[in-house]
């Protein structure tokens, strides 16, 4: 071996690129399926625990009513 | 609710056409950066389970360019994280089932196995970041851009990085080999 071009050369074959094992793309298939499935049924669940949820009725219904006393007072001050 | 189903099914479409395209870069580079089988394919795994979650913002920041180097990213910070949890480096020998054996004549085998441990060993022994860059540059075949955003580095820096690990590698190999290498 004499300088960087053959290091280079070398290097081509030593780190040669690796074929994933098959089993391992299926895995992964099947991986990525379910947490796409997850993702969805999570956010579909959130929005169904979100209309259900009493505590959440509460916290709107405390924000309409301080919308509804600020629309309130404003017109107040502009009679 | 429609048009967030769309464009699920859209991101969901793009994201596996970027997995088919670079399984085999991913796990290249787990292979090479981890040293061990299992590893390798549990690093890969996780990469991609990482940039799923994450894609819909990659897509957006990377504004048409390659999508790799930043999967290569994610498997580096992942293979960083595992290494400083583990307070453990990549096995110097790689598997048994060398890169080498699945791409070379037998002559070429016979003849080179010696030459090619020399190198694997050698790039195992470099200080991690100039090990990335040519695990990038060579198994990947990754060009100084993809390798300076892969590693958060400007061209030019990586450039020097490149020449830097090549130049070291020649002195250890030189001297490991006797010079008959």
């Amino acid at each position: 071996m004499s300088g960087p071009a053959d290091v280079e050369r070398l290097l081509e074959r030593a780190l040669a690129p690796v074929e994933p094992p098959a089993d391992l793309a299926s895995r992964l298939r099947a991986a990525l399926a379910a947490l796409g499935e997850s993702a969805v049924g999570e956010l579909e669940a959130w929005e169904r625990a979100a209309m259900r949820a009493p505590r959440r009725w509460a916290r709107v219904a405390v924000a309409l009513a301080a919308g509804a006393g600020a629309l309130v007072r404003g017109r107040r001050r502009g009679d | 609710m429609e048009d967030r189903g769309l464009a699920k099914a859209e991101l969901d479409e793009r994201f596996s056409a970027l997995y088919r395209a670079h399984l085999r870069d991913v796990y290249s580079y787990a292979h090479y950066r981890v040293g061990h089988h299992q590893d390798a394919e549990d690093l890969t795994e996780q990469t991609f389970l990482q940039a799923y979650r994450h894609f819909e913002r990659a897509l957006a920041q990377a504004d048409g360019r390659p999508l790799r180097p930043w999967l290569i990213r994610i498997a580096h910070n992942l293979a960083a994280n595992h290494y400083r949890d583990r307070s453990r480096r990549p096995a110097a020998a790689l598997d048994d089932e060398t890169p080498a054996a699945a791409a070379h004549d037998v002559e070429a085998l016979v003849s080179g196995r010696e030459e090619l441990a020399l190198v694997l060993d050698g790039v195992m022994g470099l200080p991690d970041d100039r090990r990335e860059a040519l695990i990038m540059r060579f198994a990947l075949g990754m060009d100084n851009r993809e390798i300076a955003r892969a590693l958060g580095r400007s061209e030019g820096a990586t450039k020097v990085l490149i020449h830097r690990a090549i130049r070291q590698l020649e002195g250890v190999v030189a001297r490991d080999g006797g010079g008959s290498a």
